[in-house]
């Protein structure tokens, strides 16, 4: 749980972000590797490798930047980073962080509130 | 047996071996439009839809989950050089199933043909590597239906309805399209109504239009044609329910189809006219599931041509960052087009043209599609850059090629048993060309309005699958004729985006409604004069 944090935070870092963002990596991971036994064994096998002779979670950001480097194309690393991309960047912390707005319906869309409210340049059909 | 949205059991309206009916298989541009034109009409239709019949109010404005609830996600096979092999191997389109068809999913964008567009072929001589045939019909033949088109879908800028007001991430590309020189910027001919218009509302803006549009003020099959066909007593829509093949008697004449409908029974219903509008990539699967001992390689398929020239355009993203805020997401995701480069000069290094038009994603399929598999700090602070960042999509004409091609992968079957497409693309070097062309003139848009940085995006799954069943003048070098009728099969017909001969460079909906149009008008001629 704690390495799969770590290893996504380290894909995605986004330093405003707390770690229940990324620990919802490590839930959808388990959630995987209970319905697909070739899931679990790529993950038992993979986190075993990255804490090979330490824990991947208490090294350094560089350090484990490297150690994800080192794995980067393998299905371990390839099935956590698709898993983190949809995740991190679905969670409604991380649109805050990156300043999306999300749903919009059910406050009346943004037909009034700032669809066309950019100031720094002109409307161009309008000159 | 499916259930309406409302949770109600669907009961048939016709039976089962009532072989005066019109089966129509999905309901998409070509498949709605035609089974409602056909209700109009007084024909009575089957309509069978493989997904389900959703309500708007019910669509997700979250992407990840509403690709799941809304998109065509049954297994797919890939292969060839094209990067969807790689980056996306099982998902080669990116379309609906659910009645509405990818209508349900559609931006709106409503250009026309051009007059050249129809006889590329004619118009440059043979390509290198490239199939091209002209189109057996011209824009003479098919203006007096995108007149029709126009109306139906409530298309802005035409039929005296508003254009769309600027949003945001049109500012940014239009002020800059116009500090290039370009000269066609505009928001568009879009199939949205800007103002109440056929029972629907006018668009609130609400940024979502790829998940699906709660608000209706989208023209789709789902909100417009299909309704308007069950009000006149003669539709029946069976969705939930996957044809598996067509079925023939010993002449040649096809006589009904078999599905497996909602409940995982196999059902056969009988039709004296069956219509194919599945998209580019079921619709040369059912054919070539559909083969028999009359029939070998696939229905309708003696040319060899079905599943061949599968075209899904040269297409591409641009997106840029600012210095200032410009919020892409709000308003309406495709209202903006630069149409200087759709335009026949292969001085440019490439034959046909190609549109720029406005696009925006939010961050779940941003950080999908922007640059597929980044990772690490840099990418990262580029996602931080979201409210600053605006965006633009590229498409033009492909170059239609033999070897691109749906086939059957008889290795993996689907839930029904049934083997799965696989679809085989090679990128031509006209394609090559022209996106690299296009992702230039995008990047100079951005960088005339003082982008800190621009991003290339490499094509997503196709949302325009074209041109596996198509027309032709002669039977050999296609599969139907102008109207869409097999050239093999007296009452079959192909009636979806499977029969454009070439693809041109404008998203095709519009192009499919005209057409369904003018074969719902054939096939009621053929019906009152008894050919049917």
């Amino acid at each position: 749980m704690a390495t799969i944090t770590a290893a996504a935070r380290t894909m995605y870092p986004h330093d405003a972000l707390p770690d229940d963002v990324y620990a919802r990596v490590a839930e959808k991971l388990a959630e995987a590797a209970c319905e697909d036994s070739g899931a679990a064994r790529t993950i038992e096998a993979g986190v075993s490798a990255i804490n090979n002779g330490r824990l991947f979670a208490e090294l350094s950001a560089d350090e484990q930047l490297e150690a994800l480097k080192g794995i980067e194309g393998s299905a371990f690393f390839e099935l956590v980073r698709s898993i983190a991309v949809v995740e991190v960047y679905s969670d409604e912390r991380t649109w805050q962080l990156v300043g999306y707005e999300g749903p919009s319906f059910d406050q009346g869309g943004y037909i009034n509130r700032g669809f066309n409210d950019l100031g720094w340049l002109p409307d161009p059909e309008a000159a | 047996m499916s259930n309406q949205p409302n949770g109600r059991r669907r009961v048939n309206r016709f039976a089962a071996g009532d072989s005066d009916v019109t089966v129509v298989i999905g309901s998409g541009a070509g498949g709605g439009t035609l089974a409602n034109e056909l209700c109009q009409k007084g024909a009575k239709v089957v309509l069978i839809e493989a997904g389900r019949h959703h309500r708007p109010e019910d669509f997700i404005n979250d992407e990840w989950a509403s690709l799941n609830q809304l998109a065509w996600l049954d297994a797919r096979t890939t292969s060839g050089s094209w990067r969807i092999a790689e980056e996306f191997p099982s998902l080669p389109a990116w379309t609906c199933k659910a009645v509405g068809g990818t209508t349900v999913h559609w931006a709106g964008c409503c250009p026309r043909f051009k007059e050249w567009e129809f006889r590329i072929r004619s118009e440059h001589g043979p390509i290198d590597g490239a199939s091209l045939l002209d189109w057996p019909i011209g824009l003479a033949d098919v203006a007096p239906y995108y007149d029709r088109a126009e109306n139906r879908l409530g298309v802005t800028r035409t039929n005296g309805i508003p254009a769309a007001p600027a949003n945001n991430n049109f500012k940014v590309m239009g002020n800059g399209a116009r500090r290039v020189g370009y000269t066609g910027v505009s928001t568009g001919r879009m199939a949205f109504n800007t103002v109440p218009r056929d029972g629907r509302p006018a668009t609130i803006q609400d940024g979502f239009n790829y998940q699906g549009d709660k608000q209706r003020a989208h023209w789709s099959t789902l909100t417009a044609e299909i309704p308007k066909a069950e009000k006149t007593g003669r539709l029946d829509l069976r969705p939930e329910s996957m044809v598996n093949r067509i079925e023939h008697d010993g002449s040649g004449r096809v006589t009904g189809v078999v599905y497996t409908d909602a409940d995982g029974n196999q059902q056969r219903q009988k039709a004296r006219v069956v219509c194919v509008a599945c998209n580019a990539i079921e619709t040369a699967r059912l054919l070539l599931n559909s083969a028999s001992a009359l029939f070998p390689d696939g229905l309708a398929n003696s040319s060899g041509q079905v599943g061949r020239n599968y075209m899904r355009h040269v297409t591409g993203a641009v997106f840029a960052t600012f210095g200032k805020a410009v919020r892409m997401y709000r308003g309406e995701t495709m209202a903006g087009i630069v149409t200087d480069e759709s335009r026949n000069d292969p001085g440019r290094g490439f034959v046909g043209g190609y549109y720029l038009q406005l696009h925006s994603l939010g961050p779940s399929f941003l950080a999908t599609f922007l640059s597929p598999r980044a990772w690490g700090r840099d990418f990262a602070e580029i996602m931080e850059q979201y409210g600053h960042m605006a965006g633009m999509f590229l498409v033009g004409e492909d170059m239609p090629r033999e070897t691109n091609r749906v086939t059957l992968n008889r290795d993996v079957h689907d839930q029904f048993g049934l083997p799965v497409p696989n679809v085989h693309v090679d990128d031509h070097p006209n394609d090559t060309a022209m996106r690299e062309h296009a992702y230039a003139a995008g990047e100079s848009v951005y960088d005339a309005v003082g982008a800190t940085r621009t991003f290339c995006v490499p094509p997503y799954p196709a949302s325009h699958n074209l041109g596996t069943a198509r027309m032709s003048v002669r039977p050999e070098d296609g599969v139907v004729n102008q109207f869409g009728r097999a050239h093999d099969v007296p009452n079959l017909f192909v009636s979806d985006g499977s029969v454009m001969t070439t693809g041109a460079a404008a998203n095709p909906t519009l192009t499919i409604v005209a057409l369904a149009l003018r074969q719902a008008d054939h096939i009621e001629q053929q019906l009152k004069a008894g050919a049917l």
